[in-house]
């Protein structure tokens, strides 16, 4: 079953790691990044999405459904080349950054809207009846509660944009985890030992993100 | 509405490539979730201290890019000579995938039935399986076909990756069109509302039955 | 009757040891198939016509190949990055796709001498003003990721300082990204820009000036330690050249002009 006549270098491998370390600092960059962007869009799209107003309502739903129905590559592949041919050129980071909060966006509304619909009215209520305006209300008293709510979809959504991040080759990206393994596999063939060292780290950055968001969720939500 | 030099040679082509996904999808699924409710029940049953590493090895799973555990597992297999095709390497590495994410399903699902009625199941008599098959099975089926619903659909979105060891399914098929054909934006709006009329229904149906067996409760 | 038997004995365990012997290119000659991997978006060399059967250069130097050995060809279409794969687990026995010989490829993996070289041109758009190498620097210019002519490209734009570069993973996506205006210029070899800018497809692409990078050798790739294949294929790409073979499939394929010159002078190989 194990018949190597494949010697394996990992010294050679290696070698690369402080560039590789570099690279998923960039990927947790743009993964965070991505999440902030996502998370206020989501925010409004939540909010858009149960508007009485048809306008309101329409777009929000139409960004909610083609991000949560199509690839993320391609949500990714069409912000580089599609938005492209209109002549708007977004550079390998930002398309990938625009493509991972579109889907972020996309996903984390949904979670929001359920999370505003597990909110009692009367907390709202409550809130007016304090003389508190629409907006305060929904800032000091229902945005909190619906954090809280959503937080661990939330974390989930962060590693799924980690995740995300490595199709950025596919765009031209060179910079992140991916793009730099890419890089050195191609120079070298060594596609072996560049991306198992590549899934270590991966894995690594997803479980640090896990373990902050157990200490931020510890921190804000205690009781 | 548009002027384009796409053909309907070329649209079949297009759908040849979104059966190609569907095809690796239904595997994939079929697959996976065969061995993820094989592995959900060992670890709803079981001691974490007996299955950590069963644990581990899925988190594995869903902690590292899908394209790097394609890329990996593809010079794996090249290396161990096992010679797998790139449909197949493609199969196992999203089966795999889709196996660590119904285990989830299928675990939450089971830790969501009331341990008091799994009780009084064993005390009317029934046994470990009779309490399986007719007590757990029933009652987290309804909790986690929507979720299961959700993972086939991300499985299938998903599958876009295995462009990257040269298979043509819907989105490469785009790729190879826009090429030889330089009309990006239609082109990938048509594979866009390809995906999007497979998935949208299903999503739909997903959550119309999320929906009435909640209201049932 | 003894000796029947001893002659049996002497017999098995002579095909044993064949048995065991046999390489690489015993297996490609016994199974009556070669299995070249080529990459087919990367016209003229590899490229697939209107019915999507794979033709170029490298296609037909493989079909040669093949003749050669007495066995039937079959392409494995193989985008760039899964070349090596596709070699190593035994998909394909030999890679004809245009692999630049580099001194840290050839840790990996065994390179004949070059069947073919390549020289490279800047390809532009007709609106960026670009015509010499020089004129890039600043500029924001890609390639397709670790192919000779990116790795010093890349190399040329560090040491310039500012513009960038984008490494995109197939030839098709760079020119894409080049006639939509994601990058301005790019570095290519001269057979693929003149096979582009031919195409028709891509009408606001023109052809600069030659890049000063050397010139691109590239081998023939097989396992590093099938040492009988790679004396093979040595000799093979010999003949081809000798027998004008070589110069034949120039014309096909590039057109005019006499074929690159495949030897280094001042040295053996």
């Amino acid at each position: 079953m194990f018949d190597f006549s494949y010697r394996f270098q990992w010294a050679q491998a290696m070698r690369h790691l402080p560039r590789m370390l570099e690279g998923a600092l960039v990927t947790l960059e743009i993964a965070i990044l991505s999440l902030v962007v996502g998370i206020a869009i989501a925010v409004l799209l939540a909010v858009a999405r149960d508007s009485k107003y048809i306008w309101l309502r329409a777009p929000a739903t139409a960004w909610v459904e083609v991000a949560r129905n199509t690839p993320a590559l391609f949500q990714i592949y069409m912000a580089h080349f599609g938005l492209g041919s209109f002549g708007i050129y977004l550079s390998p980071y930002t398309a990938l950054l625009a493509g991972i909060a579109f889907n972020n966006a996309g996903y984390l509304a949904e979670t929001f809207r359920g999370a505003l619909r597990a909110i009692p009215e009367t907390q709202t209520r409550a809130g007016r009846s304090l003389g508190m305006g629409q907006a305060q209300t929904f800032r000091l008293i229902v945005m909190p509660q619906m954090f809280r709510v959503a937080f661990l979809p939330t974390t989930n959504q962060m590693v799924w944009a980690i995740l995300m991040t490595s199709l950025g080759v596919t765009v031209g990206m060179a910079t992140d985890l991916t793009g730099i393994v890419q890089n050195l596999n191609a120079r070298t063939f060594r596609t072996f030992e560049l991306f198992a060292i590549a899934a270590v780290l991966y894995y690594l950055i997803a479980k640090t993100v896990m373990l902050g968001a157990q200490l931020i969720a510890w921190r804000l939500f205690r009781y | 509405m548009f002027d384009t030099a796409m053909t309907w040679n070329d649209l079949m082509f297009m759908l040849r490539g979104a059966g190609v996904t569907l095809w690796i999808t239904a595997i994939a699924v079929a697959g996976g979730t065969m061995l993820g409710v094989v592995f959900g029940v060992i670890r709803s049953s079981l001691s974490p201290w007996v299955t950590w590493p069963l644990a581990f090895v899925l988190d594995i799973l869903r902690s590292v890019p899908l394209l790097i555990q394609l890329v990996l597992v593809n010079s794996f297999q090249a290396i161990a000579g096992w010679g797998w095709s790139p449909f197949t390497t493609s199969c196992v590495v999203l089966a795999l995938y889709t196996a660590a994410l119904v285990t989830e399903v299928v675990r939450g699902a089971v830790l969501a039935v009331p341990e008091t009625t799994r009780r009084a199941a064993r005390s009317l008599g029934m046994t470990w399986a009779q309490d399986q098959t007719q007590i757990v099975f029933p009652m987290a089926l309804r909790v986690g076909l929507p979720s299961w619903i959700n993972v086939t659909l991300g499985v299938m979105k998903d599958s876009a990756l295995v462009l990257w060891l040269g298979i043509i399914e819907l989105l490469r098929a785009s790729q190879i069109l826009v090429t030889r054909l330089q009309e990006p934006m239609f082109i990938l709006m048509v594979a866009g509302a390809i995906y999007f009329v497979i998935s949208f229904p299903i999503a739909r149906l997903g959550e119309r039955l999320e929906k009435r067996w909640r209201e049932n409760d | 009757m003894k000796h029947t038997y001893v002659l049996a004995a002497a017999l098995g365990l002579s095909l044993a040891a064949g048995a065991a012997q046999a390489d690489k290119l015993d297996d490609i000659i016994s199974s009556g198939v070669l299995r070249c991997a080529v990459t087919l978006d990367f016209p003229p060399m590899g490229s697939r016509d209107d019915n999507n059967a794979p033709i170029g250069f490298d296609v037909d130097y493989c079909n040669d190949l093949a003749e050669a050995l007495g066995v039937r060809a079959e392409i494995v279409d193989t985008p760039f990055p899964d070349r090596i794969p596709a070699l190593v687990s035994g998909r394909a026995d030999i890679g004809v796709a245009s692999t630049s010989d580099t001194l840290e490829r050839a840790k990996t993996v065994g390179f004949s001498i070059p069947y073919f070289a390549f020289t490279n041109v800047v390809l532009t758009r007709d609106d960026t003003g670009i015509e010499a190498f020089e004129d890039l620097q600043g500029r924001n210019v890609g390639s397709v990721a670790g192919v000779f002519e990116a790795l010093a490209l890349e190399e040329q734009m560090d040491e310039w300082g500012g513009g960038t570069f984008r490494p995109y993973q197939s030839q098709a996506d760079v020119f894409l990204a080049l006639s939509q205006g994601q990058i301005e210029a790019t570095v290519v070899t001269s057979t693929v820009a003149s096979a582009i800018v031919e195409s028709g497809n891509f009408p606001n692409l023109v052809i600069g000036s030659e890049a000063p990078f050397g010139i691109d050798y590239v081998g023939i790739i097989a396992m590093r330690q099938e040492y009988g294949l790679i004396n093979y294929l040595n000799l093979f790409v010999n003949q081809q050249v000798r027998t004008g073979r070589y110069a034949e499939l120039y014309e096909k394929w590039l057109g005019g002009a006499t074929p690159p010159d495949l030897t280094v002078r001042g040295v053996y190989y």
